[in-house]
């Protein structure tokens, strides 16, 4: 090297060097701004994590990080994972709304569906995208629309029922338009449904369970021990209240009567972006947490239906009012009923967790069991044929994945 | 090849203001913010807009603001964007501009902690857009959960400017 190529190196590296500063504090503020700690597609890196089991006590993992879904195993429950498999490849714009995640569903001879929604336009218009493996999580079909329709479409739910099928609800806006062209007015969003024979390579054609549903909250599906689909929803009662319903089909073909779970009176026009949970025992009694702002109550609030759903228990108040209690869930576990909801205290986000152990009638004193500095998922609950597990992703110390302890 | 390098490193010194959104984006909202968003219009009533771009009801309710600011000089109108991933400057500026509130004090979330932002705000506000807060002469603060009525907030402008009269 020559004295003079070294000169100008030095000054290169004295100007790169003038300008790196600047280069690392674009690059911090940016992922300040973002949810995600940072910008890969690996775990550490996601900001929506979603948990299932597999009948064979294999625990798998859907997450949305830098751009793209991607899944991981583990056989000893969330300590080592398997080398990720990438579900898109593309560069989707993944629905990143508060309540979206990708959804995972595992058949009882382990086969993986999955869905997920993504903003196909410059308006947000969602669509919903579902594929599915057949070869024990290793590769997945290119993900394809759940629908030939054109119209919105976010906040899909799967779940397989028990004759092997998948079944499939989320919100869509295709009524909308034949309304309001006559002249009708159309509050929110439909809550249609589909099913699949082919583990989730094709749906049937959507079919309609309601019209007029909150179109900005999450859907809580769950099936009855008779293996019907039974769907709690935010939906828009006379005079615009966002208020809870819920649905149990007569089969997987046939939505039955729509049912009220609490008169909360919110009546907003609004994007609440705070959806429900149901799990149901059991005992066949049908377990529901939700969040309001109504006239009538204010906060998270958890009821219990033992006739099917179509009356409910007085709503009981979760978490401590001043905290902000939000994104609550529940799961009938082996061992019991687990609530598990979010605070804030002005510095950190706490994970706060009840028990009960028999069937919803008395509840224990609420324990935090974990906490973060920074923004975080939905706490998620998630059994196997043991117990049941917390899984969290959180920005500021990766994911965690927890047995939830005092369960007796 | 030296000269490659030097474009390459114009271009490096030249990238992060070339990566922010421009004059007239939306400024980020981060820790504190709140604190000084009051202090600087204390003494003018002034109207406090979250939305989203993401958000059916907000997107027929910001043409109606963009109005009420056209026939309301007097009242200061701020919007800041909350949704909870923002990072999407160049949208939430391309519906401002169609609504009529370019030239309004816009803002958009900048930390992706935003249960902290909110809590500075109003600790019990869970997230739910639009919201409108109301903040009179005095510093009163009423919040409107939802899409506001324009004739409320009509009724509103007329009460605080008669307080000065």
């Amino acid at each position: 090297m020559t004295y003079r190529k070294l000169a100008t190196l030095t000054v290169l590296a004295t100007v790169m060097l003038a300008v790196l500063p600047n280069l690392a504090i674009a690059q911090m503020s940016h992922q300040h701004a973002s949810e995600a700690a940072c910008e890969e597609t690996v775990l550490r890196c996601a900001t929506k994590v979603t948990p299932a089991f597999a009948p064979d006590g294999t625990l798998w993992l859907a997450w949305m990080a830098g751009g793209q879904i991607s899944v991981a195993s583990s056989k000893d429950r969330g300590r080592s994972f398997s080398t990720p498999v990438q579900v898109t490849r593309e560069r989707l714009n993944l629905d990143w709304g508060p309540d979206a995640r990708p959804k995972l569903a595992i058949g009882a001879k382990g086969e993986l569906a999955l869905a997920f929604s993504t903003f196909r336009d410059q308006a947000f218009n969602g669509q919903v995208l579902t594929t599915r493996s057949t070869d024990g999580g290793r590769s997945f079909d290119p993900p394809k629309p759940i629908t030939t329709n054109n119209e919105s479409q976010r906040f899909e739910a799967i779940g397989f029922d028990p004759g092997g099928g998948v079944f499939a609800v989320w919100l869509d806006k295709r009524n909308r338009v034949p309304a309001q062209q006559r002249g009708e007015k159309y509050d929110g969003a439909g809550l249609f449904f589909a099913t699949s024979k082919d583990g989730g390579a094709t749906y049937s054609d959507a079919r309609l369970v309601a019209d007029n549903t909150c179109e900005c909250c999450r859907l809580a599906l769950a099936f009855d021990g008779a293996g019907h689909p039974v769907v709690v929803f935010r939906n828009i009662f006379e005079g615009g209240v966002r208020d809870h319903a819920i649905v149990t089909f007569n089969d997987l073909a046939t939505p039955g009567e729509v049912h009220r779970v609490s008169s909360d009176d919110w009546q907003i026009a609004a994007c609440p972006h705070h959806g429900p949970s149901l799990t149901i025992s059991p005992a066949g009694t049908y377990h529901v947490t939700w969040y309001t702002n109504g006239k009538a109550r204010k906060g998270l609030f958890y009821a219990r239906s033992r006739d099917g759903g179509k009356t409910f228990s007085d709503p009981l108040q979760i978490g401590q009012p001043n905290r902000g209690p939000s994104r609550p869930q529940i799961a009938a576990g082996p061992l019991g009923l687990v609530m598990a909801w979010k605070e804030f205290d002005g510095q950190k986000t706490s994970i706060h967790l009840m028990t009960s152990h028999d069937d919803g009638a008395t509840w224990s004193k609420p324990t935090d069991i974990a906490d973060t500095a920074d923004s975080s998922d939905h706490p998620l609950l998630v059994s196997d044929s043991r117990q049941t597990y917390l899984s969290w992703m959180t920005k500021a110390d990766g994911y965690h994945f927890q047995a939830i302890e005092g369960e007796p | 090849m030296k000269r490659h390098l030097l474009a390459a490193l114009v271009l490096l010194a030249t990238l992060p203001s070339a990566l922010a959104a421009g004059e007239g984006a939306p400024k980020a909202f981060e820790r504190g913010s709140w604190q000084k968003l009051l202090h600087a219009h204390a003494g003018h009533p002034t109207l406090v807009h979250f939305w989203g771009v993401t958000c059916g009801p907000c997107k027929v309710e910001l043409p109606q603001l963009g109005q009420f600011m056209k026939d309301h000089p007097d009242v200061d109108v701020v919007t800041i964007s909350a949704d909870l991933v923002p990072n999407l400057p160049e949208a939430t500026r391309s519906m401002l501009d169609h609504a009529g509130l370019a030239s309004a004090e816009n803002w958009i979330f900048g930390d992706g902690f935003a249960e902290r932002l909110r809590f500075e705000i109003d600790p019990a506000w869970q997230g739910d857009i639009p919201r409108t807060m109301l903040i009179a002469r005095d510093g009163t603060i009423t919040t409107i959960e939802g899409s506001a009525e324009i004739a409320d907030l009509n009724k509103w402008s007329e009460a605080q400017t008669a307080t000065i009269r």
